[in-house]
């Protein structure tokens, strides 16, 4: 167990993480000035969570069955990754701001030559598994590491997540925290045009995990879900419904990735 | 040492395996439901705890292998050449991209499972690996250099791929004494005239080639190439120049496969003729491996006509 897990969140601190939240969000925002193809819709969309995670719960460590793992498999929102990682003081900010350049650190999808990184990601569908491969290892190992896999609903098309979902039950795992945004968005429309993904609660607790779910944007939210799922006992998922574009009103709610520069930095003026 | 004292590939895989487990308590078997096939049955039998049978589901196999090497386990994926091909993608963006220490030993390559058809034969895998950074690819000849070369390759820090078939393993290196190195070619027969180079269990038919060539007053060397990736330069460029003339043979496509990486040698460190005896297309079913090798033309017969082809 992490030495804070079930201590209630004070209001310093509450405040504290949606600060946080809220600069991470505008360095995303900023971020698309520099590069244009940046995702930030699905970047926005997973501000909250890793704040949450990256803040409160993991705990960093040379130890490899003794650390919290935090793999961002939907790699895609690798921009809200660096943002709340330059937060914690692992990335420097003048590397944000050369997110994809030749010669920045950033990659459009994260590496775990990046500080902060646990996985290399950015093919969706491959973190749950490798997520199942590590919480094995550190049971093995009699470790006390915990493991949490961030996904998103449209990746959920993906065979591979299927593959491990039932994998990860029969492992027993309960060193194991699933993170499903729900922003109801993929690459090209709505996910319910692509193909229906309202049973996926259902599904995965016919498999057998325990599920539980949350307002993606609001940290005490997060916090409370994380809590009841560290005393699963089981594998454990937290659907976060979450918006693309969540703060950025220009694209916010919409499978639109990015603004037009001039239209974000009036965003970033008037707010 | 059991070198040689059994005739089948897997079988060679699954006793060195077990011994290898004894010696080192982090290794880790993981197979996608064909245990008993590429016989890693034989280490859950003693190492049950170290064992994992994921199900029938190669993506999940592989990133899940990923994941325990990560914490730092020696993951030994055991599956079907072909079926760990599905995963390619995993394994070129995971575990390549991450430089994890997984043992990809798969059963099943070539024309091995020649019942089943051309649904189970790998004659791609290789051309496929070799193009992943930081992966090494080395193909045994025979049962005695699975025992001698899976105790190197475990050991080995880094990604490899190590392709065997199943049964068939006319006997090749059996009672040969050379330590296995990865990158390491190996001169099964000396030669002046010509060099036929190659991999796996068409080594046999390369020697056989060998001896026709001999009585026809054409000198001819077999050169083992194990090592796919990293390939021993100097082995092919001495021999290169020193005979002129090179036919390659495997149990796989010459698109992309021995042929071309050797190829790739030659033409960069000193040009000389060359044939490729491979195959060309999909494979069928068959009763035997034996039959498939001669049907596709992979045999001692299409050597020495290809070789006599480079002597006119």
């Amino acid at each position: 167990m992490g030495e804070r897990d079930g201590i209630p969140i004070s209001i310093d601190e509450l405040n504290k993480l949606k600060a946080i939240a809220e600069r991470a969000r505008r360095n995303v925002i900023k971020m698309q000035f520099y590069d244009h193809s940046i995702h930030v819709g699905s970047s926005l969309s997973s501000i909250e969570i890793l704040t949450t995670l990256i803040f409160r719960y993991i705990r960093d460590g040379q130890e490899k069955i003794n650390k919290d793992w935090l793999i961002l498999s939907k790699g895609h929102a690798a921009p809200a990754l660096y943002a709340v990682l330059h937060e914690k003081g692992l990335i420097k900010e003048e590397e944000l701001w050369k997110i994809q350049a030749i010669d920045g650190l950033l990659q459009g999808h994260p590496e775990v030559y990046i500080p902060g990184v646990d996985m290399s990601t950015g093919s969706l569908g491959q973190g749950l598994s490798f997520g199942i491969g590590v919480a094995t290892g550190i049971k093995m190992a009699r470790g006390n590491g915990r493991v949490f896999v961030i996904m998103g609903d449209g990746e959920q098309d993906e065979g591979e997540v299927w593959e491990a979902a039932t994998h990860a039950v029969a492992r027993n795992l309960d060193n194991l925290i699933a993170f499903i945004e729900v922003n109801g968005y993929q690459l090209d429309a709505r996910t319910s045009e692509v193909k229906p993904k309202d049973f996926l609660p259902d599904v995965y607790k016919a498999i057998g995990w325990r599920t539980f779910s949350c307002d993606g944007h609001d940290i005490l939210s997060i916090i409370n879900a994380v809590e009841e799922a560290l005393k699963a006992r089981k594998p454990a998922v937290i659907f976060a419904k979450t918006l693309r574009g969540k703060g950025f009103t220009p694209i916010e709610n919409t499978k639109i990735q990015r603004a037009n520069p001039d239209v974000a930095r009036q965003f970033l003026l008037n707010t | 040492m059991l070198q040689g004292s059994f005739y089948s590939i897997r079988e060679a895989f699954g006793r060195t395996l077990v011994k290898l487990g004894e010696e080192d308590k982090d290794i880790v078997v993981i197979t996608a439901d064909v245990g008993d096939s590429t016989r890693a049955s034989y280490f859950r039998e003693k190492f049950p705890d170290r064992y994992f049978n994921v199900g029938i589901s190669e993506q999940d196999m592989v990133n899940f292998a990923a994941g325990l090497a990560a914490v730092g386990k020696k993951p030994v994926v055991a599956d079907f050449a072909m079926f760990t091909m599905r995963a390619w993608e995993q394994i070129r963006n995971t575990t390549g991209r991450m430089n994890l220490n997984i043992k990809f030993t798969v059963t099943h390559s070539g024309y091995s499972d020649s019942g089943d058809g051309s649904s189970h034969q790998a004659l791609e895998d290789i051309a496929l690996m070799r193009t992943i950074p930081n992966f090494k690819v080395v193909v045994p000849a025979d049962a005695a250099e699975v025992e001698r070369s899976l105790p190197v390759i475990i050991k080995e820090q880094g990604p490899i791929y190590y392709r065997m078939g199943r049964e068939y393993s006319p006997s090749i290196t059996t009672g040969m004494d050379y330590k296995f190195e990865i990158g390491k070619a190996y001169v099964l027969k000396d030669g002046d005239d010509l060099a036929i180079m190659g991999a796996g269990v068409v080594l046999w038919d390369a020697l056989k080639a060998a001896e026709e060539l001999e009585k026809m007053g054409i000198s001819t060397a077999v050169i083992n190439v194990p090592t796919i990736k990293p390939i021993d330069e100097n082995t092919i460029e001495y021999y290169a120049r020193k005979t002129g003339r090179i036919v390659t043979v495997e149990e796989h496509t010459i698109y992309g496969g021995v042929g071309s990486a050797i190829a790739e040698v030659v033409v960069q460190k000193y040009p000389v003729p060359m044939r490729f005896i491979g195959s060309t297309t999909f494979g069928r079913s068959a009763r035997s491996q034996r039959e498939l090798l001669d049907y596709y033309g992979i045999n001692a017969e299409n050597i020495i006509k290809k070789a006599l082809e480079l002597m006119k």
